[in-house]
This record gives C-alpha cells, structure tokens and sequence, in this order.
C-alpha cells in the first residue's frame, strides 16, 4: 500500500494501537512483522513469496557465510546469495531489457529472431529489498559486523514496513540493534513522528502529484519540440516532481518508524542545494549512494589503485548505479552523465585544490572554492542547471525524445506553437523558485531544527495549513515514482 | 526547554485544522453545494465488478455522457425493479468497454449501448483515454486500493468539500481563468455545477447551473467550441466499414452466451441536434450500426413521447426530464422490444 491512501492511514493506526498493547517485546514485533507482510500483501499477494524466500535464504546464507572458515566454500556461498538476490532482480526487472537487447544483437546480424514479449510484473520494492539483504551477505562475508541472532529480528530488518518498498536503504547495524529490546515511541518522537509523516505526504501528494506532475507529463508526454520556455518549465516541474516525490517518501517513511520508536537514516538532504557533484550524491538518496560506494566503488578498488582506475571505477559505479533505476539505456546515459560530471570535478580538484585552499569546507567540494556564499549560490545554480539536463534523460522513454527536448531548450526547436498555460507556467516557477532557496537556506539544517527554532504558533499554522492543503489537494493515491525502480 | 517541544504547536495544529476543514465545509453547504463523486477509475471499476447479476435481474449501460444524465438510475430501479450498471464514460466512445465485455467470458447479460455518433464513432485517442484508464484500473485493482475505496465512500458520502472536480486545490486554481499565452489551448472549465455525480455514476445538472441562464449560456458556448475544434469530416468508407465489423463481432460474443443488446439513441436538441444531423446522417451511422449487427435498437425520434425535449444546453436531459424520458424508455422497452423485468412495479 502506498503512504498517501486511506488505507495507509487506517492500518497505521490499527499498527500503533497493536504495537503498543502492553504485551511482550515479542509479540509486538511479531505485530509489526505480520503487519509488515500485509502492507506488502496489500499490493500484490502473490510476491510475498519472493520476500519470503530472500528474507529465508538469506538469513542461513548469512550466517554460514559469518561461520564458515574454508575460503572456496565461503566463496561458494557468496556466489549463492549473489546469484539468488542479483539472479531475482534480473528477471523480474531486466528480463524484458536483456532480451529486447539480446533480439537487437541477434537482428544486427542477420538472424531473424522475434520472440514472444514477455509479461513480466515488477514487484514492488524488489530493487531496495535485494540491496538491503544483499548488504547483510556482504557484510557477513566480510565479518563487518555479527550475524542476526533470530529469524524474527532478521524477518523484521529485511520487511519493517516503513523502509520496505522504497527505502531508505538500511544496513544491519542501524536497524538490527534496535529490534533487541522494546520500544516504545516517546511523545517527542510521536510529535516529530507526525510532523514529518505530514511534511512528506505535503510534498508527495500537493507538490508532486497535485502542482508539478501535470506540467511534467503534459511535456513528457509527447516527443514533439517545445519553445525554451515549455521545455524547460517541463523539465523544472518534472525536477521538482521527483524531488518532492522521493524524498517525501523518505520523510513519510522517517516519521511513521519515529512514531513506532525506530530511527532510520537520513535520505535527502536538500539536494538542489548542492554545490558541485560528489556533493550532489552526498544529499540525493544518501543510503543508496553510501551503498554504491561501500558494495560497489570501494570493492572495484575505490581511489586506490590509481588515478585511471579511480576514473574507471567511478563511471562503473554511476553506470551501474543509473541501470538500478531502470531497465532503459536512458538510465545508463543518466548515471553516465553523473559519472561524467564527477571526472570534471574530480579532475578540477585534483589540479588545483592545493592551490587555493577552500574558505568553507562545507561548500568548497569538489575543487570548487568560494570566498563567500553568494557566489557558492551561484555554483549551486549552476549544479542544479547541469542536473535538470540530466533529468531529461531520467524521464524522457526514448533518446529520440531526450534529444528533441534537449534541443527545444537550447533555443534549437525551430517554429513551435506554445504549449504550456499561464498557470502552469506560475506554478512551477513559484514552486521550483522556492525550492531552491528553500534547500539552500536550509542545506545546514533539518527540518526538525527549524520547527524547534520558529515560535510554536507559527508551526502550527504552517502545520495545520498543510493538512489543510491535503485534505484539499483531492489526488488520487497514485504510486511513488521510486516505486518502479 | 520543554522536553516535548513540538507537543503544543502539533495540538494547536490539529485543532486549526479541524476547524478549518469545518468552516470551508460549512460554506460550501450554504452555497448550496451538494455531494458529488469523484467519478474516476475506482468507482467505475466498483460498478465494472457488478455485472454479472442474470440478466433479467439486471442491465449494464455503456456510452457517453448522454445516457449518464438521460437514464434515470432511481427512476430504472425503483420500476424495473434491477439492478442497472452505469458504464458510460463522459466524453468518450464506448467501443473499449464493449470490447472488454465482449472478451469476458463470464457477462451475459443485458446491455445497453448509448450511441452518440461524434463519439461512437471517432478514432480520436483522447475520446478513448477515459474508459481505457478506467478498465487498465479495473484490471491491475490491488487489495489495498479496494481497501481505500470502501474507506473514501465513507467520507465523500459525508463531506462536500471533497468534490474533486469542483472544490479541490487544482479545480479552484482553474476557476481563476487565467488567460494563457496565445496560442495555447485552454480546456474550458464548466460550470461548477452542470455536472454532478452520485455514487451509482448518475449525471445531473445541479439546481445551481439550471436556474442560471449565464452558466447554461456558457455550456453551450462549450459544446460549440468543441464542435469547431473538430475540423475533420465525420468517418466514412472503409474505416467506418472496419469499426463496424469490430463492433459486430464484440456483439455476437456477447449474444452467442446468451446475452442480450440494444443500441439506444438519446436525444439532443436546437444547434446541436441539427449539426448531429448534418454530419451523421441516419441512415449512413445509426441504421449501418443495426443493420450490421443484427442487434435491436431505439432511436428517440421514432416517439413522439421522448422526441421533443429541450436540453438545456443542447446535448443532455434535465433531471425532471431524465425522469419523464426514463419512464417511457421502460415502456417502449417492454412493449417493442418484449423485455421484461420480473420485478417490475408499475408505471
């Protein structure tokens, strides 16, 4: 089920009343893992058995992998989790890529080969569940950190509903520990709990959904060529969209576990204000990221073997990283891009960061040095520009289009009729424009900081106006974007 | 510090809410709102499910917006004593819902078709979105949508100010009207109250729209707008030829498992009525239609009874009309078509 649906709402409240009968820490958990199962459940029964199976399999895999001492069959088990978990997750999610690539191939010389399409469904969450058990194997594999004692803690790291579908990606030790004795949400957590459950369904269902979707599939929906105007307003709201989208997911999911006394780790952290690239990844979907460099970049070789390798090892990383997004070449150019940003500024850093040393750490990343924040705000302007030409790529379903829109907002669509209203138009530019100042305003800060810093009155109308604008937004429950990935 | 900080501004803002929500509630009542249904794909696929009762205890309508307001739901069940089933789609064509029943095995039973030519048979892709996202979220339906469904009737049985259409934050921004760049097509809004839903989809012209002779002005300054848009003749030849046969074969499905088929015709009236006129003739559209398929069918001009109402704005029924008009179609039905409703009260 989705956080924005009356049914969300219902069975969380029926979840806090459970979880806190006075009954043993068991039996609560046991609640919650039940529980667990049925909002996966409520989506497509049926695919509870693939999270069965990952969530079994790789509970004894881990810990063989933990205990065992012979390295060949150490390895043979790695391979096991690493075939079971990856093996899950190319069928179901790349099948249909694999074999329209493999059908192009096969074309390309000659051979005609038309197989039937392949029906296959994508369950929900399967790209975030593989990595979280992924995580735990690798991590037994390494001896990183102790083996899940029992089933249940395991059961309930792998399924706690709030972290389920989309994330935030968790590793064992900031969970685990937290399922071992009981807990009960303090006031202050429920409190905060609630605000940030209400924040983030404020940016999924009246900023994402209600103002800036529209925008966005009114300019991605059609391959035609747009006026700079439209093009970029187009790609501006589908910017946002994806924004308010993820990281409202993120900020619902951080609030329900706050309000049942779990703390999950932070997943934005005002990205648009990011000045250069690595500082980019270091805001936008952190957990997923820091998973990337852990389990990916740093077992590649990292920045140690070398400056061609490091190079290598970061386009690999953002390669990959951009096809976990999508089973599309647009996802590949998407973290290719990213990846070639980050050589640029790696390799600025690298010439002339012992040159000039950076006055503020926080925003000299990258090389990119500022003697003072308007002109680091004009470099966060600048990586935001460079990040909504990749966006083009995230979105758009072919390169065809990619390209038209691309032109379109480079001035190069030739004589084209407007497209977009004047409302529209106001929305986004009113939305986005408060956005960016909003994340650079608060890029030191968080949410819960600033609500303990303004008057409590004023909270609470800003509070109740949001409610207000949910209750009044009327969007029908429509999925979140990272869903599909 | 309070060690409960955010304890005071969460109260204070559940409060304002409450309040809030309760004085917009408040005031849309006095302005004489009423309750209307989000008429989108769970309700459609609410009544998608309920087809198949036998058909004599039962009758699906598929079409456009016309049959939606013309039929008389209340009036249907309270004589026929069945069940009706309202498919019909606003704005749109109603050859994928005929073609979905046609390829479910398990509906036999009575159906009726609402022809509106311009609709019927347009090969426009926006006239087929509609029913098309309606039977894409009928079919991958999840428990928990079924769940929020059952949930949300709850409460937009009980409150107004969750009117999709008309009261929410995307529909107020669009009353404002604000002129666009030229240029740029601007959807026309319609008047607030011209089209209101209830839960079994019934379409009616709310007292508001009928006692305001701008309003009604303004509808049918909107339907003329569409015509002028279309500025492609109407559909002949082959494709109209290829249409047909599609509709053939999805009606001796439906009849070859014993289900039954009527077409109905339902009537429009002044500019409107006489363009329909110009640009599907009867004889080439509507008499094709039954001639090809075999199937019986009721054109609102072969009565004298239901010829001659004045649509308000030209296209559809008044409610004292829908119910005048759904009374003699129960009539007509039963005494030249032969059907009969086992429940039936009288007339």
């Amino acid at each position: 089920m989705v956080f924005n649906s009356y049914t969300f709402i219902a069975f969380f409240i029926v979840m806090l009343c459970l979880y806190n009968l006075p009954i043993a820490w068991k039996a609560r958990k046991i609640i919650l893992l039940l529980g667990s199962y049925v909002f996966y459940a409520a989506w497509n029964p049926p695919f509870i058995l693939l999270l069965w199976l990952s969530t079994v399999v790789d509970f004894f895999v881990g810990r063989a992998l933990y205990t065992q001492t012979n390295v060949t069959k150490k390895r043979l088990l790695l391979v096991l989790s690493l075939i079971g978990n990856l093996g899950m997750l190319c069928f179901f999610k790349y099948g249909t890529f694999l074999l329209e690539n493999f059908v192009m191939l096969v074309n390309l010389i000659g051979i005609d080969f038309s197989p039937a399409k392949p029906n296959i469904i994508l369950p929900a969450g399967i790209s975030f569940y593989t990595f979280t058990t992924l995580c735990y194997t690798i991590d037994m594999y390494y001896k990183k950190s102790e083996p899940v004692k029992s089933m249940l803690d395991f059961s309930l790291f792998v399924t706690f509903f709030p972290h389920l579908v989309a994330g935030p990606i968790v590793r064992p030790p900031q969970l685990v520990p937290q399922f071992e004795s009981p807990r009960n949400a303090t006031m202050k957590q429920m409190t905060e709990g609630l605000l940030l459950l209400t924040l983030g369904l404020f940016m999924k269902v009246v900023l994402a959904d209600g103002q800036l979707a529209p925008t966005a599939n009114d300019i991605f929906g059609n391959s035609g060529a747009y006026l700079a105007l439209d093009a970029w307003m187009g790609v501006l709201a589908f910017s946002g969209q994806i924004f308010f989208d993820f990281a409202g997911y993120s900020t619902c999911a951080i609030g329900v576990a706050l309000c049942l006394g779990f703390v999950l780790p932070e997943n934005f952290k005002y990205p648009y204000a990011a000045v250069g690239f690595s500082d980019f990844w270091r805001r936008w979907h952190i957990t997923l990221s820091a998973w990337l460099r852990d389990y990916l970049y740093i077992p590649l070789g990292g920045n140690r073997q070398g400056q061609l390798k490091t190079y290598i090892n970061l386009m690999v990383t953002m390669l990959l990283g951009g096809l976990w997004h999508g089973a599309n070449w647009t996802f590949v150019v998407w973290g290719g891009l990213h990846g070639f940003y980050l050589w640029v500024e790696k390799f600025i850093k690298d010439k002339f960061s012992r040159k000039n040393a950076p006055v503020d750490q926080d925003i000299a990343v990258a090389g990119i040095t500022a003697s003072n924040s308007s002109l680091a705000f004009i470099y966060a302007l600048f990586t935001f520009f460079l990040i909504n030409v990749t966006w083009v790529f995230f979105r758009a379903t072919t390169f065809s289009q990619a390209w038209t829109l691309l032109s379109s907002m480079f001035g190069m669509s030739g004589d084209v009729e407007p497209a977009l209203t004047t409302l529209a138009i106001i929305k986004v530019s009113v939305i986005i424009s408060l956005m960016v100042i909003a994340h650079w305003l608060m890029r030191k800060s968080s949410v819960l900081q600033l609500a303990l810093k303004i008057p409590w009155w004023f909270l609470a109308i800003v509070w109740a106006l949001m409610l207000m604008a949910l209750a009044l937004s009327q969007e029908s429950s429509s999925s979140f974007i990272y869903f599909q990935f | 510090m309070s060690s409960t900080p955010l304890k005071r501004p969460a109260i204070a803002a559940a409060l304002l809410f409450v309040l809030g929500i309760l004085a917009w509630e408040f005031y849309q009542r006095k302005e004489g709102v009423n309750i209307s249904y989000d008429d989108d794909g769970p309700l459609w696929a609410y009544h998608r499910a309920r087809v198949y009762q036998p058909a004599d205890q039962s009758t699906v309508f598929i079409g456009s917006s016309r049959i939606k307001f013309d039929l008389d739901i209340d009036t249907w069940e309270s004589i026929t004593g069945d069940n009706p089933v309202q498919l019909a789609c606003v704005g749109s064509t109603p050859l994928p819902v005929l073609y979905d029943l046609a390829d479910d095995p398990d509906f036999k039973g009575r159906l009726v078709i609402d022809v509106t030519e311009g609709l019927f048979f347009s090969t426009n892709p926006g006239n087929r979105a509609r029913p098309d996202k309606a039977l894409k979220y009928y079919k991958d339906i999840t428990p928990a949508q079924c769940a929020s469904f059952v949930l949300n009737r709850g409460l937009e049985s009980t409150f107004v100010f969750l009117d999709r259409e008309d009261i929410s934050l995307n529909a107020l921004m669009e009353h404002w009207e604000i002129p666009s760049r030229p240029g740029v097509f601007m959807a026309p809004i319609f008047p607030r109250d011209f089209d209101r839903v209830k839960f079994d989809r019934q379409e009616y012209m709310g007292p508001i729209f009928l006692a305001d002779t701008a309003q009604i002005n303004k509808q049918r300054s909107i339907w003329a707008l569409f015509a002028s848009m279309n500025k492609k003749p109407p559909i002949s030849g082959a494709p109209l030829d290829s249409i047909l046969q599609t509709v053939k074969v999805a009606t001796d499905k439906i009849q070859s498992r014993g289900g039954q088929i009527l077409f109905v015709r339902t009537p429009s009236s002044g500019p409107f009525k006489e363009k329909e006129a110009m640009g599907f003739p009867r004889d080439q559209y509507w008499e094709k239609i039954l001639a090809v398929t075999g199937c019986p069918g009721l054109h609102y001009e072969d009565f004298p009874e239901i010829s001659a109402y004045q649509c308000p704005e030209f296209s559809h029924l008044s409610p004292t009309d829908a119910i005048d008009f759904t009374k003699h179609f129960i009539r007509i039905l039963q005494e030249k078509q032969g059907w009969k409703f086992p429940k039936m009260k009288s007339i």
